[in-house]
């Protein structure tokens, strides 16, 4: 395999598998919120607020990937 | 003819339509590159000063487009402020509250009225940003319409989280004096574990500035390269059935797109409130 498709396929699985973990964190997250707000509606719009700020800083681990994936594509 | 005859010729013209769709021959095969929506052409081609390039590119337009958008906007409401708002002013108000109630007030618990101004103007530019960010202006090579959004520039984000970033320490310093940079730590933990603690936490402090700047770039820059991808496929395919699913496709990103714009500036706004927060009343 030569450097430049061993960049793409590097590209793509840290892509892939960097997924896996954000994905599986906003589920739980989502649903223990959404859980707890029917539990509690009186209290939804602070759980909201903070299930933003949990979606934001989850999100921001396949975000990572992303940026690394394409930092192999163009910059690498 | 009752409504069954009808629904059922309907559908067969349809289902005639997208064979026929998928049958035609396509137009000429055009290459449209993702990657070169993002590379910044100069527009105005200005000297650059001690190293940095100060020409006018498509990010620097943007900005300043932002940046007319905002300030028209302010003068344009403040003006025309009425006792009983109409359709505009309510959904300018709704924004507020949500910046001033749900953001500040949410979050902070002291210097509240310090802190909002700057919260609530990053909040709008970066939801003004965002949005402006999804029409496409005639920046292109030869003036053709190209988009991009000026957050989707590592460069405008990083800049954004940096103002955040020393806000945040100067809110602690005058705030809690030089004890600020003592309470790292807890003052309860044993003396070796308390330096590691406040080594990690310093480090922290570092990745909370990238992943800040990062999360906004990496989310505008993900949406508009997955919008990109779908016309790139549409033009590759040859196919009006295919062109047809993939531009219903892009206007379902679109619209996702929208509300992503306003989740990253919300995300960005109570970031830096909880940080700035976080900085004025230290826990341990």
């Amino acid at each position: 395999m030569d450097a430049a498709s061993a960049k793409l396929l590097a590209a793509g699985i840290s892509m892939g598998v960097g997924s896996i973990g954000p994905a599986l964190g906003l589920g739980m997250l989502i649903s223990k919120a959404l859980e707890s707000i029917a539990r509690q509606p009186e209290v939804s719009g602070e759980i909201r607020t903070n299930m933003f700020i949990g979606i934001g800083v989850t999100e921001a681990v396949a975000l990572y990937a992303f940026v690394i994936a394409l930092i192999l594509i163009f910059v690498a | 003819m009752n409504r069954k005859a009808k629904w059922g010729i309907f559908g067969l013209i349809a289902l005639g339509a997208l064979v026929l769709l998928a049958v035609l021959p396509g137009g000429a095969k055009q290459e449209f590159s993702v990657a070169e929506e993002f590379t910044l052409h100069p527009i105005i081609k200005l000297p650059s000063l001690a190293g940095v390039d100060l020409s006018v590119n498509k990010a620097v337009v943007y900005l300043w487009v932002t940046t007319a958008v905002l300030v028209a906007l302010a003068i344009v409401v403040s003006r025309t402020i009425k006792k009983h708002p109409g359709r505009f002013q309510y959904s300018i108000e709704v924004l507020y509250e949500l910046a001033r109630d749900g953001i500040v007030g949410g979050v902070m618990k002291s210097g509240k009225a310090t802190w909002f101004p700057y919260i609530g103007a990053v909040f709008f530019f970066v939801l003004a940003s965002n949005l402006i960010g999804l029409l496409p202006l005639p920046l292109g090579e030869h003036w053709q319409p190209a988009y991009y959004a000026a957050t989707a520039n590592l460069y405008v984000t990083l800049t954004l989280a940096l103002f955040t970033f020393v806000f945040t320490h100067y809110a602690g310093i005058r705030k809690n004096g030089l004890r600020y940079f003592v309470n790292w730590a807890p003052p309860s933990a044993p003396p070796v574990l308390k330096q590691l603690i406040w080594v990690i936490h310093a480090f922290g402090e570092i990745f909370r500035l990238v992943s800040l700047a990062v999360r906004l770039f990496a989310n505008m820059l993900a949406g508009h390269a997955i919008l990109g991808v779908f016309f790139a496929m549409a033009l590759l395919f040859q196919n009006y059935l295919a062109a047809l699913m993939l531009q219903g496709g892009s206007v379902l990103i679109y619209l996702f797109e929208i509300f992503v714009a306003f989740i990253q500036a919300f995300i960005f706004a109570i970031l830096s409130a909880v940080y700035i927060g976080g900085a004025l009343d230290q826990e341990h």
